[in-house]
């Protein structure tokens, strides 16, 4: 068996629990997905209609698929529709996730920049650095900075906090 | 799925413990004390890391890792204070020099030998050094070298194993060197003890 994981895919937090990024998974990518991952839940950022072979994959596994409708950071509702993706991740109900965008590099980039900032702690360099890693050296400053500016106000319950979540009172 | 906890949400008296683990909290803003990832860093698989070199700024960073093992693909040692580090929270430090018989002739440029790949597999492979970090110098080509390897171990098409080597390789690209070597590497030379191997590693092969 040969395993063809999707284009730019890599564990975001690999501890109690299993965050992974990528692009947009295609059928030679589901046996990888289907074998090694073990999903429950796949968050697909972006803008394109669910495919019927992709479909039909999700159904067949029982994995649970939330699309949040994104084009860039500069979207309006960019704000209203990280916190959803937020709110999917800091429930440790819905591990293992995939998060996905098409390429994996600049939507996925913002969210995993988001989540090492806001629930990790990691400093900007650090994110920068990450976020370079997964776009090809593509700067993407609008994104960058959209991470740096970014904060919310979430009401999330303790127990349910995945083990990776740093908080304070 | 709906978690089994929301199930006894109508008991009025729970116990002190399950009380407390029920407070809501507030995300909001990042934490006040920052933390800096090494260079390159990046998870590989559950409780296996990979980076360059760390240095001081990133020991808060490796703490939160918890890990007992490192890994250091290089001839020479890295720095003092990574040794101090590693000595002070009983994490083993493991070198995989990059070509023991080199000598004064060995250089960093050099590929790693197959009996330095096989010594970092054999460790990976078993769960007993877990959490693990695999470094050098830049994580980079050697790190990169032993994670390209492990790929192929676990069953990834040559393409998807140079496309993440190419991903940490930075602005001058990969090395075609690096990836003859994970290509021609023989996953038979790494034996698995299934009953000491991660979980992962049992799905994949």
């Amino acid at each position: 068996m040969v395993y063809i994981p999707p284009l730019n895919f890599a564990p975001v937090v690999s501890t109690e629990v299993s965050l992974y990024r990528s692009g947009y998974p295609m059928p030679l990518n589901y046996a990888f997905i289907a074998d090694q991952l073990h999903l429950r839940t796949i968050i697909y950022v972006g803008d394109k209609e669910l495919s019927e072979d992709y479909n039909e994959f999700l159904t067949q596994h029982n994995i649970q698929y939330h699309f949040v409708h994104m084009n860039s950071c500069r979207d309006k509702n960019v704000q209203e529709q990280m916190d959803k993706v937020l709110r999917l991740i800091v429930d440790r109900a819905n591990y293992p996730i995939l998060i996905h965008s098409n390429k994996g590099k600049h939507r996925v980039g913002v969210v995993v920049g988001i989540i090492r900032k806001l629930l990790q702690g990691w400093s900007t360099t650090g994110i920068y650095q990450e976020y370079d890693i997964f776009s090809g050296g593509l700067k993407g400053q609008v994104d960058l900075e959209f991470i740096t500016m970014f904060d919310t106000e979430l009401i999330v319950r303790r127990d349910h906090l995945p083990d990776f979540v740093k908080w304070e009172r | 799925m709906e978690p089994d906890y929301e199930e006894d949400d109508d008991h009025v008296y729970i116990n002190e413990e399950t009380e407390l683990g029920r407070e809501n909290v507030v995300i909001s803003h990042a934490p006040r004390a920052r933390i800096v990832p090494p260079l390159n860093f990046c998870p590989v698989e559950r409780y296996l890391y990979r980076s360059g070199q760390p240095s001081t700024v990133n020991f808060p960073f490796l703490l939160d890792l918890k890990l007992k093992t490192i890994i250091w693909l290089a001839n020479e040692e890295p720095q003092d204070a990574l040794l101090e580090f590693c000595d002070a929270h009983a994490i083993q430090l493991q070198f995989a020099t990059i070509n023991p018989d080199g000598g004064e002739d060995d250089n960093p440029w050099d590929g790693l030998t197959e009996h330095s790949i096989i010594s970092a597999l054999r460790t990976i492979v078993n769960v007993e050094s877990y959490p693990l970090l695999v470094c050098c110098g830049m994580g980079r080509h050697r790190t990169g070298t032993v994670i390209g390897c492990l790929r192929r171990i676990m069953g990834w098409n040559l393409a998807s194993v140079s496309e993440e080597y190419r991903r940490f390789t930075g602005s001058r690209g990969g090395r075609i060197l690096v990836e003859l070597l994970i290509e021609a590497f023989d996953t038979q030379l790494v034996e698995i003890d299934r009953a000491k191997a991660p979980q992962w590693l049992l799905t994949a092969v």
